[in-house]
């Protein structure tokens, strides 16, 4: 009976896979991990990669890949690594970062097509997560290429001896023939109004305004170009010095640092609007935060999926993971019909019990001379004014009383310092008043029509109580940097920008092209990225579909499929002729199509057993034609005569051209 | 020792004895409804089955799951993918199609052999399109695949090996065709009915010595011996013919291919009969009956062969051993044969 086998047996022989489709899966899936490159932590991107050059290595100079042990303990490893980093496996971020380990894993052990099959599907399951991930009209071109890719590695895995051209062409050309289709079925095909299954994904947090304001610890505003959203107006566009975009309102300091008073729910201020409402839509970037930036006094919460707070901020029921648009309705100017609540009067005349002296002592002298609030207010402001303070995006840091140390000291600050100060200086003076950050200004961009508001404008303002007004924007940079309003900031200070900045603003040629670039994104997120429900029956009732009937639109599904298929069927049918035949062989073929007529010649004939065949059957032919066949079968089957070829070639073709069959043969 | 057929299938599994006779109906239906077919046949569409291959199922699980992420994020650029994926596996399904469909089956033959050996059935298949039809795979069942690329315009020979386990006549009803180019997630086949018979010779084996000239008297026998042989003659070359009998110097001289012939022991008959091997059971006769015809041609001896109910004249050459061991092969086996 059986032995047992040695406990070093040899290595059972595995069939080595060919490396050139190991080569192409190898390149797919680096390109579906070089996709969440930067998004992956670093380390996870590191092991993927070490784990392809691994597998190439042991593929090209052989040597045994890890056993099944080492495989399992290392899977387990990476698990652990994971867990630990990320707390769950659920979630985008997670779940992505485990797929690119383990497929890394999987890659160590492929040795035939299905493995490779197996690691073809994994990238493209990558590029899914890519796609989930972030939408920007930058990367669809990558994406595109990673489609490509892997769908070439799957040609190069079905037959091996594919050259890697016929390959690549072959994938390109499929996926341009779907592109009809499924542009079709994005179009057509019914969408979800809600997610039915939800996944966490928030892990990653993206630049943004923040809930919090602490002007003395940064040494410099970041000037980011990113934009921030877009606003396309159904109506009058509000003049440059209105375009305040309301984000996070902050009542509670610290002596450093504003924050919000967020579980605060409260109704509005009774108010009374003046002036134009303005209404607009608005398309929001992810930001992973819950603002939506709405023209500084929304009439009402824009839309079920969010809220409008009683300092008038408009918060979204979730954080912005996608691009998503709304409409409202805004004023820039109000008028309060109501006191002040006595809560509300309490929280924002609130101060610090210490701290910033100097600054509680110039409100009390300023108090004293100004008669009204409104006087107080203007006094404050004159303060600024006169006082050689200085607007810069690089100022000091400040010290433990940040106030004091701006006012009295530095002088020199970026918004959140004057909105900081001023609030400040007027709760000193017992006046209720409150730092509205958000955006301010707005680049108008021609191509599309709409207003692009970029990161770089991120702004803080002030907002005072006066009796009989209500609620009054001040903004106490303009005091200081009245060019703040109207034009914008990156236009306001050229040398605190970016290399990229600079550049950009030295040349209005390029800056034209940036708007185009940024029109083409507005149109790519608006069309592309946002393409839900409600756009897909807007898109169809411009087709002249009002009222969608899901069999109607079903039937016409179908025939335009049926259409497409038939399409494909024909242009795969169309058969291609070699452009360049020899000509040579075309003129031989020639003569042989004259000659057919009286003796065809069999496919194994070469010339001159087709002369010899002639002959033996019409020899009066024979005689005209022999010259001809002994000519070609020299042409083809000679020494080879390179100077004179194209020469005797086209002599030869001629002579064919000339000849016919003699009259009385042609007769008979 | 009844004919064996190339389908032969070794008992296992109910299931899969299930299996194999939903496949023995579905190729009766098949046969039944596209009939014999007369070589050269082309490749029509209504003949050509395509099916996903299990990669393309699991390509098709792997778009489910995309469109569900795609719908349930509402995510418009992993829809987008999904679709984009969706149309490419269906333009591959054409190229599936296209790839198989218009080939032309020229030929098929499938020489004789010896039993206990390997046949092999020889299929050409022509592509008259402009296009080359890469992999193009041949099998006569599922496991053994020959596969093939046909460049535009031209013929290509593939051989299939057929197992001769036993002397008779190997009836090869079908021929599969299949292709899962250019991706692997279609396969589309067709099965080529067209009858081909290979003819398998008896095993050749046995030691008894090579009966005696049996046609003439003994007095009148000349000395046989290697060296004896008289020359007979030259003749036209025919297919078949060693080429060591070729009158190679003649050729050198720009004459056509003339073979020298001898007569060996001046022309030496043997009759090999079946009735003088009564000892032996009717196989091992056949094989040493085999065996003599084998080893009198390689002598270039005449030899003639008596069976029941047949007997062959003394002659020699490739045809005339041929038909001694066609002979040989289905000996006892005509009923069946039909």
């Amino acid at each position: 009976m059986s032995v047992a086998a040695p406990a070093l047996a040899a290595v059972p022989a595995v069939p080595v896979a060919p490396l050139r489709p190991l080569l192409w899966t190898c390149a797919a899936f680096s390109g579906g991990v070089l996709l969440h490159a930067d998004r992956v932590p670093p380390w996870a991107a590191g092991i993927a990669l070490i784990l392809i050059a691994w597998r190439l290595l042991t593929a090209y100079r052989g040597g045994g890949d890890p056993g099944i042990t080492a495989r399992a303990f290392l899977a387990l490893a990476l698990v652990g690594i994971v867990l630990a980093r990320f707390h769950t496996l659920n979630g985008l971020a997670a779940g992505t970062t485990l797929l690119l380990l383990m497929a890394g894993l999987k890659l160590l052990e492929t040795r035939g097509p299905r493995d490779q099959f197996v690691m073809v599907a994994a990238s493209l399951f990558l590029l899914l997560a890519a796609c989930l991930d972030r939408q920007e009209l930058l990367r669809a071109p990558l994406y595109g290429l990673q489609a490509w890719l892997s769908c070439a590695a799957l040609a190069m895995i079905a037959a091996p001896s594919t050259s890697a051209r016929a390959a690549i062409s072959l994938a390109g050309r499929s996926l341009l023939l779907a592109v009809p289709l499924a542009l079709l079925l994005f179009v057509f095909f019914p969408r979800l109004p809600g997610a039915f299954w939800a996944i966490p994904r928030n892990d990653l947090a993206l630049s943004g305004l923040s809930d919090t304001m602490t002007p003395g610890s940064i040494g410099q505003l970041a000037t980011s170009y990113d934009p921030a959203f877009r606003v396309h107006f159904l109506g009058p566009l509000p003049p440059s010095q209105e375009r305040y975009w309301r984000g996070p309102v902050l009542h509670e300091f610290d002596g450093q640092t504003w924050r919000r008073n967020a579980f605060e729910v409260r109704a509005p201020v009774a108010r009374q609007p003046l002036g134009i409402a303005y209404r607009y839509r608005e398309q929001l970037e992810p930001s992973r935060q819950r603002w939506w930036f709405a023209l500084d006094t929304p009439v009402a919460a824009p839309d079920t999926r969010a809220r409008l707070t009683y300092d008038d901020q408009v918060v979204g029921t979730e954080p912005l993971n996608d691009p998503l648009s709304f409409e409202a309705v805004s004023y820039t100017q109000t008028r309060g019909t109501q006191p002040l609540e006595a809560v509300a009067q309490r929280q924002d005349t609130e101060l610090p019990p210490s701290g910033n002296p100097r600054t509680r002592a110039l409100a009390e002298s300023l108090r004293a001379s100004a008669g009204t609030d409104l006087a107080m207010v203007q006094a404050a402001l004159d303060y600024l004014r006169q006082g050689g303070f200085v607007y810069s995006l690089e100022p000091e840091r400040l010290g433990a009383d940040a106030v004091d140390d701006f006012l009295f000291r530095t002088r020199v600050g970026f918004c959140g310092h004057y909105a900081s100060a001023f609030v400040v200086l007027m709760r000193a003076a017992g006046i209720p008043a409150r730092v509205v950050t958000g955006y301010l200004g707005g680049e108008w961009i021609p191509y599309g029509g709409y207003l692009l508001v970029r990161q770089a404008e991120a702004h803080a303002w002030a907002e005072v109580w006066l009796e009989g007004r209500g609620w009054a924007r001040v903004d106490p940079t303009a005091v200081v940097a009245p060019e703040r309003l109207q034009r914008g900031i990156l236009d306001l200070m050229p040398q605190e920008l970016s290399v990229r900045g600079r550049l950009l603003h030295a040349s209005p040629w390029l800056a034209q092209w940036l708007q185009r670039w940024d029109a083409a994104n507005a149109w790519w997120t608006n069309y592309v990225v946002r393409f839900d429900y409600e756009t897909q029956l807007n898109v169809l009732a411009r087709l002249g579909i009002r009222s969608p009937d899901a069999r109607y639109l079903g039937w016409a599904f179908m025939l335009a499929l049926c259409g497409w298929l038939a399409l494909i069927a024909w242009h795969l049918g169309r058969s291609r002729r070699p452009r360049r035949r020899d000509p040579l062989g075309r003129a031989y073929a020639r003569l042989c199509r004259k000659l057919a007529r009286i003796v065809p010649r069999a496919p194994h004939q070469g010339p001159l057993d087709f002369a010899a065949a002639l002959g033996a059957r019409r020899p009066e032919v024979h005689a005209a034609v022999l010259p001809l066949l002994t000519r070609y079968a020299e042409l083809r089957y000679g020494p080879p005569a390179p100077q004179t070829r194209a020469q005797d070639i086209r002599a030869f073709r001629q002579a064919v051209q000339r000849w016919s069959l003699p009259r009385a043969v042609r007769r008979r | 020792m009844p004919a064996a057929t190339a389908f032969e299938r070794p008992r296992c599994h109910p299931l899969a004895a299930l299996g194999a006779a939903f496949a023995a109906r579905t190729q009766a239906w098949m046969r039944h409804r596209q009939g014999f077919d007369q070589l050269p046949a082309r490749l029509e569409q209504r003949r050509l089955y395509i099916l996903p291959t299990r990669g393309g199922l699991a390509f098709t699980a792997l778009l489910f799951l995309m469109l569900l992420a795609g719908l349930n994020y509402a995510n418009s650029l992993a829809l987008f993918l999904t679709f984009l994926l969706t149309g490419f596996a269906l333009v591959v399904m054409q190229q599936c199609h296209r790839n198989l469909l218009g080939i032309e089956v020229v030929a098929a033959v499938a020489p004789a052999v010896f039993a206990r050996s390997t046949g092999m059935l020889q299929l050409t298949l022509g592509n008259n399109g402009a296009t080359a039809r890469p992999r193009i795979e041949a099998a006569l069942h599922s496991s053994a695949l020959t596969t093939a690329d046909l460049p535009a315009g031209m013929q290509q020979r593939l051989e299939l090996s057929v197992p001769a386990p036993a002397r008779g006549v190997v009836r090869i009803e079908r021929v599969r065709l299949s292709t899962a180019w250019p991706f692997g997630l279609f396969r589309v086949w067709t099965w080529v009915h067209t009858p081909i018979t290979l003819l398998v010779y008896p095993h050749p084996h046995g030691v008894l010595p090579m009966p005696a000239d049996s046609a003439r008297p003994a007095g009148l026998r000349t000395h046989v011996g290697v060296g004896a042989d008289e020359w007979f003659g030259l003749r036209p070359f025919r297919d078949g013919d060693s080429p060591r009998q070729v009158d190679w110097k003649a050729y050198a001289r720009e004459a056509p291919l003339l073979v020298k012939e001898y007569v060996q022991g001046a022309s030496e008959l043997r009759m090999f009969e079946y009735a003088l091997l009564a000892p032996l059971d009717q196989e091992s006769r056949l094989s040493q009956l085999a065996r003599w015809v084998v080893d009198a041609e390689a002598h270039g001896e005449r030899y003639g062969l008596v069976l029941p109910g047949l007997r062959l004249a003394p002659d020699r050459g490739p045809e005339h051993r041929h038909r001694s061991l066609a002979a040989l092969a289905v000996f006892g086996l005509e009923g069946d044969l039909r």
